[in-house]
């Protein structure tokens, strides 16, 4: 992720739907991992295949998501609205995009420090599974809506 | 001779105007020769004389019963005749049948209303009910998904609903053209940024099978219980008096037991999302 850091509050992380159900000492804790950023309409984030280093978590605007093809032809898969997690990645081996994220309108983003985060995961386990937890339910339902497309497109 | 209604005779209506909606699918409004009263989520049988008939549930307001609107996709032989029908035509109406949704019982409470495609014409009844009776309600929240842009119905509708006391519209396409600006994806993906009170509240899901029964598990995952859970069945009707069969699932005949279900009457059914 690239543009410039700017502050970030511990009442800004209350407001983030994926970060509901944290205690405040655990949002303490992320909030120590995290840097706030900004991007402009048509901004890539990061390109598929990109090494990761942050998860992010969308604050403000819209972000497009998608998969890219030969001859530099993107295919939009679908939007990430606010308060939703993208780039999980980034956590996971081998920490390589599986898509591209591109800014649809002027955004706000946090950005968490994987290694930071993986660190807590590995060190607190309450936290650790509430984490992860919410991240297999992104996961989950990225996958879910996937098949829910295809089959949409399958079907007619 | 009694005064009992006829329910086999259809109700001359005489078509007074026609709305495209997208390229399959039209609204017609109906002004029917005597006042027709249903139940917003009840269906009717409308026909044309020689041609045939189909059911459909009226997408216009139950308050209203001087006039009536159906919203027909173009799928076969009927629905391609009635497309092709212009103002001044007349068409037959049998009914209302079967159960609708239970709106009384939603007093008090929030109603998520998780709808796609064609699925927004029985939507829109359920919602100018609900609208009539806001000041008993939490809040409404509709989440809708189209394929495109284009296959959206009632573009005017969420501004309207937006406008609204107590009412939330968000939008969704499969595929985004040049123009649209808004969430892409299928319906489900709007269940992520709603913030609803699950204890209090009912969902609605309404669609095509294969939305119903992704919406449906979702909705049951966000932690909503069976009996939560209004599924507006379509499954053939032909009669509309459970007497055909054509539309049995289970146990039930859709027509009369039915449209409108919970998904715990419905869980066990076999083929239930077919």
């Amino acid at each position: 992720m690239k543009s410039e850091s700017t502050k970030i509050t511990i009442e800004d992380l209350k407001k983030i739907r994926f970060l509901e159900g944290y205690t405040d000492e655990q949002l303490n804790t992320i909030l120590q991992m995290c840097t706030l950023r900004e991007f402009s309409v048509k901004d890539i984030l990061f390109e598929q295949y990109d090494e990761l280093s942050d998860v992010g978590i969308l604050l403000e605007g819209t972000l497009s998501l998608g998969i890219s093809l030969p001859h530099e032809k993107r295919i939009h898969l679908g939007t990430i609205e606010e308060g939703q997690l993208f780039s999980w990645s980034a956590v996971f081996s081998p920490y390589i995009s599986t898509a591209w994220v591109m800014a649809m309108t002027p955004v706000k983003v946090i950005s968490i420090d994987a290694k930071k985060l993986i660190n807590e995961i590995e060190k607190d386990c309450g936290f650790g599974l509430k984490t992860m937890s919410k991240i297999a339910q992104t996961i989950s339902h990225r996958l879910s809506d996937t098949r829910f497309q295809l089959m949409n497109q399958l079907i007619i | 001779m009694t005064n009992e209604k006829n329910i086999y005779k259809p109700l001359k209506s005489k078509l007074i105007e026609v709305i495209d909606e997208s390229s399959l699918i039209k609204t017609f409004v109906l002004i029917p020769e005597e006042e027709f009263a249903f139940k917003t989520g009840q269906f009717i049988e409308l026909s044309v004389d020689g041609i045939g008939e189909a059911p459909f549930t009226p997408s216009s307001s139950p308050q209203v019963t001087d006039r009536l609107e159906v919203t027909v996709m173009k799928t076969g032989y009927v629905t391609e005749y009635m497309h092709n029908l212009k103002p001044g035509a007349y068409m037959g109406i049998r009914g209302p049948y079967g159960r609708g949704y239970p709106v009384e019982s939603f007093f008090g409470k929030e109603v998520l209303i998780l709808g796609g495609g064609c699925g927004l014409a029985p939507i829109r009844s359920l919602l100018y009910a609900l609208e009539h009776v806001r000041d008993k309600l939490e809040k409404v929240i509709l989440c809708y998904g189209s394929k495109t842009p284009a296959d959206c119905i009632y573009k005017p509708l969420f501004n309207r609903l937006n406008s609204i006391e107590k009412f939330e519209a968000y939008r969704t396409v499969d595929r985004a053209d040049g123009e649209w600006d808004g969430a892409v994806g299928v319906a489900t993906k709007l269940l992520d940024k709603i913030k609803v009170d699950i204890k209090n509240s009912v969902a609605v899901v309404c669609g095509p099978p294969i939305m119903m029964k992704f919406g449906t598990l979702r909705i049951l995952e966000m932690g909503y219980k069976d009996e939560q859970i209004y599924l507006s069945m379509e499954k053939n009707m032909s009669c509309g008096l459970g007497k055909c069969g054509h539309c049995m699932m289970g146990e039930f005949f859709v027509c009369k037991d039915g449209p409108v279900f919970t998904y715990n009457e419905l869980k066990n059914t076999p083929d239930i999302w077919k």
